[in-house]
């Protein structure tokens, strides 16, 4: 009841937000310089053809029937048409795959970043002033300091060019693919998967894992010296449950919040990744768009980003809600 | 505005933690660095010397060991031509370092420690005025909101957060797709040093190796879109934090009695809120700026700067050396970077431990 | 004479910060029957609270339990020590006695929740937020059913319940730590501590708790495995007075009923009249008086007892609060204490011969009343010259 009341809430917030998103992408384009119709009509059309052309785009019709086209469009997932390549949607263009290979990636980063970051945050506050907290912390420094774009090409000046196995361009096989296989007894596609993965997984999570293990040691510092953390081993509770149960898991409900808007971070840094790696993803198509001056596709491209990323986070609030009430109550 | 007992801790803090002196160390030697760029580089960074002409080739050469007998030598590919068939095949031959040239030089014969030295400019500058802006946009703007609270609160956070809706680098990305066919893309501000060394009246006498500095590139390429779109991206942030605490700040009693002074509210948000939400601001000012070297790095990288003697565009053009060798033309800008980023975290991680301002976590907008 | 069941012995604790050394407990002594209710009083900074951490081996970092010794009643543990390990039995036990501070970590810790069981001041910030009432105090049954079903779970490290259990139990919600028999033994808790509605408040956060039900919920915590010993730090202090006096009761109620051997920290005379049977009286780390709850009250002997029983020292006459008495609560910092009694700068009897360090005395012959006062040994000599202490 409370909780269905949070949520509804916080749906109704993220359509706001994603609204006013698509609004902020719609206005995009009167910014941009040069009219289309000019960008696209024959240098010698004449004013017959450059009509037809703006009725076929729909920019003759006056703005706010634009925008309500426009917005209406999005609602039924249509998020417009490439301005090179007329008639090929933005869905077209994206392809499953090219959308599928970017989550991938992003996944694997954030898998990466939490199975390392999370134990070394909780050695380096459990053993503090040691030598393993110093590392830790000199790790994370850098980590948060690195751009990645250098530490990918760093990964393969130093790894991947001297071992020779590891592929640095053109991305292998997709995971449902590699799993497919392996379940019809055929490893090696999953062994591709890995190899291809290894090393921008590792670019795109080191920022990531830098920054977890930051929050995750101070958080573990700051709860450790409160109250109820004696009460928990005066009840005579094994010192690991305290950590795991109480410690650690009160550590991690704020730093759920905090990720969760470091995920523009983390997309940010895919589209980069994906430069390095010749990934072929959503970045990488944002950015050959972009060169090419293709507006409708931008804005495709910016505002499924911006849905998929106002949705993480909103699922993530719902989770912080589900773990630590008290917050449905401010 | 800021007061004793703070300065005390901020003292206290610096002493005692090694850290700090560190980042204080890096931050004010790349910030000389990037000031004093003409005097200190070594070669004009945009020269060029391909070996044409009377200039020697200085194409590719890799730096210098700091172990003396241990000088480097790296390989170049180039074409031996058979003077009776004509025939010709490509071999490496061997390249000393040029002691001149400490850090080598790129494919197009550019000295790249003067490159690291001119490129520091466009960062700390970007960096700088780039989170100087966002705050000036964000912090009134936030402080309105708290400060006012209700439905102006509801509206202006609602605004934020459709901001908070994009990536900042896609927005970045975008809007500099955008804007980067208008006449301001870039601007070239005049270096001064060099003006200076090149006149021929007192201020010449002033400059030291003012010969040399003469030589030196006249103006520096400033990327006006990239700083105005990295504030763009990032006010929101600076908004978040005034308006927390001009939220907490308001209800305490000595502003209420102000208000019952009859202060207006112009004055109790500049001298009651502002003074008492300025720590957590400078804290979060800092990390931005560092979170800003990034994001400006990843646009250089990306080509979208507009200009190319930033570290990014340095690493960029690096790149396609790296599988064949020449691995100094990337490595050497993307340690400046790492360095630069380190000390500013450095900084900010002193300004956080003194002032201790409780910005929720340590993430504050990056 | 039976032994009793708690004997603290030279117990000495000390913090080692950054401004020196803190000498928060320093040769603390007393012994506790089966089933009484020892009370420890004294001013705020006293040393009352690290003296119960002491007992019950919770002091961290940077302090440590420097000296002295905690000796339990345990039988089957004597029993077993001998057994195991006869070298370290001549130390460690003596008769049905084992000190439990020579114990090994494990064993210590094996102690806590089943045999000595704590309350603390203040209940909001003693239960973790985040987790609900019942859950918490289900824990403590699980700690103590766990270990009834394999003793030698108690001691590991994880009670069978690693790391990967941990993550399973956040993707499979029925692999837990705590089992349902234990939550329904929470709930029975509850009720016994006069919690309306148990079943509903058990599934309820500590934010939805007022200060005295969560009291009432600590309590219930500390009951879950029937603790020989329960050390109780200040129990009452943050409440509302009327509810002061609910807990009081309940918790009067219960001591009867569960036979409980405690001790009973405040600051509080009314609740050490109320509650005790005998009462150690602490200033600056030390014990400076004890005896039973007659001794202190009709016949006290120490300064600083008498400045605290105020003008009309009476049993009947206690429920007020600490009389205040002149001067500063003293320093505990090593480099800041000379050696002499501490209450010396603020004692209105003090004479040459408390410039050295007092001895504990017998103070009326009957071996149970005990004071850290030369008064106790012989009487008023002379008064320090007026100023003595001003420099
Ligand atoms: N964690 C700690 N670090 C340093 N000193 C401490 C710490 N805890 C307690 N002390 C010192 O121990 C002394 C006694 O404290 P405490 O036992 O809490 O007093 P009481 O409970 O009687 O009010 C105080 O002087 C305090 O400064
Ligand atoms: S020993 Fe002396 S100074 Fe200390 S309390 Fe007794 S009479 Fe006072
Ligand atoms: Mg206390």
């Amino acid at each position: 009841m409370q909780y269905g009341r949070f949520l509804l809430r916080r749906v109704v917030h993220s359509v706001f937000v994603i609204w006013g998103a698509a609004t902020v992408v719609f206005m995009l384009r009167f910014l941009t310089p040069g009219d289309p119709v000019t960008a696209l009509a024959p240098p010698d059309a004449g004013d017959e053809v450059r009509a037809a052309l703006e009725r076929r785009l729909g920019l003759d019709d006056p703005i706010h029937i634009q925008y309500f086209d426009y917005i209406t469009d999005l609602m039924v997932g249509d998020f417009g048409k490439s301005m090179e390549v007329l008639d090929r949607s933005v869905l077209d263009w994206i392809f499953w795959t090219r959308f599928l290979r970017s989550v991938e990636l992003a996944i694997s980063a954030t898998v990466v970043a939490i199975v390392i970051a999370i134990p070394l945050g909780v050695i380096s506050a459990r053993r503090r002033h040691t030598v393993s907290d110093y590392s830790a912390t000199l790790f994370s420094l850098g980590g948060i300091s690195t751009p990645n774009f250098w530490l990918g090409l760093m990964l393969i000046l130093l790894i991947a060019v001297p071992v020779g196995f590891i592929p640095t361009g053109t991305p292998g096989p997709l995971l449902h693919e590699a799993v497919g296989d392996l379940l019809a007894g055929d490893p090696g596609t999953l062994g591709d998967w890995l190899r291809f993965m290894l090393l921008p997984a590792i670019t795109l999570g080191t920022y990531f894992t830098a920054l977890l293990t930051r929050l995750t040691r101070s958080g573990m510092l700051e709860e450790i010296g409160k109250a109820y953390v004696k009460a928990t081993r005066a009840k005579g509770l094994p010192e690991t449950l305290t950590m795991y149960r109480h410690v650690l898991r009160n550590t991690l409900i704020p730093i759920v919040t905090i990720l969760g808007l470091q995920l523009g971070t983390l997309i940010g840094g895919a589209i980069i990744t994906e430069t390095v790696f010749e990934w072929n993803g959503l970045g990488q198509l944002l950015i050959e768009r972009i060169n090419a001056r293709d507006w409708t596709m931008i804005q495709g491209i910016v505002i499924i980003i911006a849905i998929g990323f106002v949705t993480i986070n909103t699922i993530v609030d719902l989770l912080y809600a589900y773990l630590d009430p008290r917050v449905m109550d401010e | 505005m800021i007061s004793d007992r703070v300065k005390a801790s901020l003292k206290r803090e610096f002493y005692q933690s090694r850290a700090a002196q560190v980042g204080l160390a890096l931050v004010v030697i790349i910030t000389l660095m990037a000031v004093f760029a003409p005097m200190i580089a070594p070669h004009d960074p945009t020269t060029q010397r391909v070996g044409t002409g009377d200039t020697a080739e200085l194409t590719d050469l890799p730096p210098i060991s700091p172990v003396p007998g241990h000088e480097f030598v790296g390989t170049r590919e180039q074409s031996i031509v058979n003077e009776t068939t004509g025939e010709f095949r490509n071999v490496q031959v061997e390249v000393p370092a040029n002691a001149s040239h400490p850090l080598g030089t790129n494919e197009r014969g550019q000295d790249i420690l003067s490159r690291v030295i001119y490129g520091a400019r466009v960062s700390m500058l970007v960096g700088i005025l780039g989170a100087a802006l966002a705050a000036i946009v964000g912090v009134p703007y936030g402080l309105v909101a708290g400060y006012f609270g209700g439905r102006l609160d509801d509206g202006l956070m609602r605004i934020g957060d459709v901001m908070l809706a994009f990536p900042s680098l896609v927005l970045a990305i975008a809007l500099i797709g955008v804007f980067r066919d208008s006449g301001f893309h870039t601007t070239d501000l005049p270096d001064p040093f060099v003006a200076a060394a090149q006149a021929d009246a007192i201020p010449n006498i002033l400059i030291p190796r003012s010969g040399h500095v003469a030589t030196m590139p006249e103006a520096t390429t400033f990327p006006v879109t990239v700083t105005l779109v990295v504030a763009l991206v990032n006010w929101v942030w600076f908004a978040r934090i005034a308006r927390g605490e001009a939220l907490s700040i308001r209800a305490e009693e000595y502003v209420t009695a102000a208000r019952g002074l009859g202060a207006s509210n112009t004055t109790i948000l500049r001298q009651h809120i502002l003074p008492n939400a300025i720590t957590p601001i400078i804290v979060l000012a800092t990390i931005q700026v560092a979170f800003i070297i990034l994001l400006e790095a990843s646009l250089s990288f990306l080509g979208f700067s507009g200009t190319n003697l930033t570290w990014g565009a340095d690493i960029q053009q690096g790149r396609n050396g790296l599988s064949s060798g020449k691995w100094w033309v990337s490595t050497m800008p993307g340690l400046a970077i790492v360095l630069a980023v380190v000390g500013v975290n450095l900084l900010g991680d002193w300004l956080r431990d003194a002032l201790d301002p409780g910005i929720q976590g340590e993430s504050g907008g990056v | 004479m039976a032994e009793p069941l708690l004997r603290v012995e030279n117990l000495s604790t000390r913090f080692f910060t950054e401004e020196g050394q803190v000498n928060a407990v320093e040769g603390v002594s007393f012994e506790v029957e089966q089933g009484e209710v020892f009370g420890i009083v004294g001013e705020s900074g006293s040393g009352k609270s690290v003296t119960a951490l002491s007992l019950v081996d919770l002091v961290e970092s940077p302090g440590r339990v420097t000296d002295g010794s905690v000796w339990f009643r345990k039988p089957d543990l004597a029993e077993r020590i001998r057994e195991d390990d006869p070298e370290a039995a001549t130390e460690a036990v003596d008769g049905e006695m084992v000190d439990i501070r020579q114990l090994d970590e494990n064993e210590r810790r094996a102690l806590r929740g089943t045999d000595f069981a704590m309350i603390f001041q203040d209940p909001t910030s003693s239960f973790n937020p985040s987790i609900t009432v019942g859950t918490q105090i289900a824990e403590a049954v699980e700690v103590q059913r766990r270990a009834e079903a394999n003793p030698r779970t108690l001691r590991s490290r994880t009670q069978g319940f690693g790391l990967m259990k941990f993550l399973t139990t956040s993707m499979v919600p029925t692999v837990d730590y705590v089992s349902e028999e234990s939550r329904e033994r929470a709930v029975e808790l509850l009720d016994t501590v006069g919690i309306p509605d148990p079943a509903e408040r058990a599934t309820e956060y500590p934010y939805q708790f007022s200060g005295g039900m969560l009291q009432r919920a600590m309590i219930a915590q500390a009951l879950a495995s029937e603790p020989s010993v329960l050390v109780a730090d200040e129990p009452t202090t943050a409440l509302d007075v009327t509810i002061q006096a609910q807990i009081l009761n309940t918790m009067a109620d219960l001591q009867e009923e569960y036979g409980m051997t405690t001790v009973l920290i405040t600051h509080n005379l009314g609740v050490i009249a109320r509650m005790c049977d005998q009462v150690g009286v602490m200033y600056a780390g030390e014990l400076v008086e004890r005896g039973t709850l007659g001794d202190l009250f009709e016949r006290p002997t120490h300064p600083y007892t008498k400045g605290l029983l105020g003008s009309s020292p009476s049993l009947e006459d206690a429920t007020k609060r600490l009389q205040p008495i002149e001067g500063n609560v003293p320093s505990l910092l090593d480099e800041e204490m000379e050696d002499r009694c501490y209450f010396a700068d603020r004692c209105p009897k003090a004479m040459e011969d408390c410039l050295q360090d007092p001895p504990e005395f017998d103070a009326d012959g009957s071996q149970h009343h005990r004071a850290k006062c030369y008064l106790a040994d012989h009487g008023y000599e002379s008064a320090l010259p007026e100023g003595y202490f001003d420099e």
